[in-house]
């Protein structure tokens, strides 16, 4: 069934009445609502959205960051163990060559030092033996003296220069 | 059972505040939408005001939290692209919607007004023989969204906005393309039959376009009218059963507390449902297909998810 438009318009209008629409209460909810849009939109979804956008930034360059020090870090870790295995190495090595050298220098001052007490022990044996040659030439020189004067007295004469000299030598031979 | 069904009803239009200053234009929905937006606006003025890159107020968090949620929502649904624009009145419509919807739920809402007894200011159920009887003729304040005037008029709103952007992202003749043009990519002989098959759901789809305005409105109006009218009865079930008076007072605020959660969650949905179709629309006519200004695209990172949005309530 096809309404004419007369028929329409009233049903419209019954319509209209039964759920209250009217232009001006219309208009007025629909101005109250775009007040709200309009404030909302230039005094509130900007600024918060702007800050959203910011602090959304700003994480996302937190964490860039945070990655940033994190490779850094590991880099660093890296060249810290490689640093360190390098001077464990060199350490090693100057280790390795200080016991090497402190041995062959232990040895040579060893050596030194057996030298110097051979020439010591040498020159003391040394002095010893003239030690004792000049004592016994001493001793042989008193007791020479000794049998002169002795013979002397006893013969009771002077001795001759050559009595004294022959004395003497005989004395000297009969010690040796 | 039957004095039950007897029960007086909440009319379906607004009732007009007979004061001189404005009118009939000063309905009581208006009024409570006149509040509701002072507040909205009030809320969000202290929101932002001083706002802080780590904020530390309350209702920063708060206002920021809904409105970073409902961005990233709207963001994956209309597209990067499109979010910009829309963003302001989407967001406008999800929160005042709520905020009008939680207002109507508050005690005096649809039972402080004007009776034919005592004057202004009566309660909706005034002391009488027998013991409670409805006395409220013209209630002061009325739910914004229980308003058809708001309802179409938000949804009428609306379809300006989705209207210019559609011919400003497909231009006129793109957008009647978009309508009448034939989908799919169809050749040979084949393509001048459909034609006449493609004009019709063109058709089809602008007498769609033409009632989704009703459907929105509709759709917030009944709901919120079903809920205040629900609260009304379940408020009023005791009188309406004949208990005494003790037992009727403590029945009409106990009994109607379990339906007001009901109502709590039922005015998110029809905010976010309302909202959510806005922008489902707004997706439909400024996502272009392939070959269909590629450039626009390429902007949209985020695809929408339109099987994943509730369609209806």
């Amino acid at each position: 069934m096809i309404l004419s438009v007369p028929t329409f318009l009233a049903a419209e209008e019954g319509l209209a009445q039964t759920f209250g629409i009217s232009w001006a209460a219309f208009l007025a909810q629909v101005a109250a609502f775009l007040i709200v849009l309009y404030v909302l939109k230039k005094y509130a979804f900007g600024p918060i959205i702007d800050v959203l956008e910011e602090r959304r930034r700003r994480i996302a360059e937190g964490q860039a960051n945070a990655e940033k020090i994190k490779a850094q870090l590991a880099e660093s870790e890296v060249k810290y163990r490689e640093m360190l295995d390098k001077a464990n190495a060199q350490a090693q090595t100057m280790i390795n060559e200080a016991r090497s050298s402190s041995d062959a220098l232990a040895q040579r001052r060893s050596q030194e030092a057996v030298t110097e007490a051979e020439r010591i022990i040498a020159r003391a044996r040394e002095a010893t033996t003239l030690e004792h040659d000049r004592v016994l030439s001493e001793v042989k020189r008193e007791l020479g003296r000794l049998v002169i004067d002795t013979t002397s007295r006893v013969t009771g004469k002077v001795l001759t220069a050559d009595d004294q000299a022959r004395l003497s030598e005989e004395t000297t031979r009969e010690l040796v | 059972m039957l004095n039950l069904l007897a029960q007086e009803s909440i009319p379906l239009n607004a009732e007009t505040l007979t004061l001189p200053v404005f009118g009939h234009a000063l309905s009581n929905s208006l009024v409570v939408a006149v509040i509701v937006a002072a507040l909205v606006l009030w809320f969000a003025r202290r929101a932002t005001k001083n706002m802080e890159l780590v904020p530390n107020r309350g209702s920063q968090n708060v206002f920021e939290m809904i409105i970073e949620s409902l961005y990233d929502m709207l963001e994956g649904i209309v597209g990067r692209h499109m979010v910009a624009k829309a963003f302001p009145l989407l967001a406008t419509l999800f929160v005042y919607i709520l905020a009008a919807n939680w207002f109507g739920l508050l005690p005096g809402v649809g039972t402080w007004g004007w009776g034919p007894s005592r004057g202004l200011l009566l309660s909706l159920h005034e002391v009488h023989e027998p013991f409670f009887r409805p006395a409220l003729e013209d209630p002061l304040l009325r739910p914004a969204s229980a308003d058809l005037n708001l309802t179409l008029g938000m949804a009428l709103v609306f379809s300006v906005f989705w209207l210019i952007w559609s011919f400003q992202e497909l231009g006129v003749g793109g957008f009647f393309s978009h309508i009448f043009g034939s989908k799919g990519d169809i050749k040979g002989f084949l393509k001048y039959p459909l034609v006449l098959l493609f004009i019709f759901v063109g058709l089809i789809e602008v007498l769609s376009i033409a009632f989704r305005p009703v459907s929105l409105s509709l759709r917030l109006f009944g709901n919120v009218y079903a809920g205040e009218n629900l609260m009304h009865t379940m408020s009023g079930l005791g009188a309406t059963m004949g208990l005494p008076a003790p037992i009727a007072a403590l029945m009409s605020f106990l009994i109607p507390v379990p339906f007001y959660f009901l109502e709590l969650l039922v005015g998110v949905v029809q905010a976010l449902v309302f909202t959510l179709l806005c922008a489902v629309y707004i997706k439909l006519t400024t996502s272009h297909e392939e070959g269909h200004g590629s450039e626009h695209a390429a902007h949209d990172d985020h695809p929408a998810t339109i099987a994943a949005v509730p369609v209806a309530h």
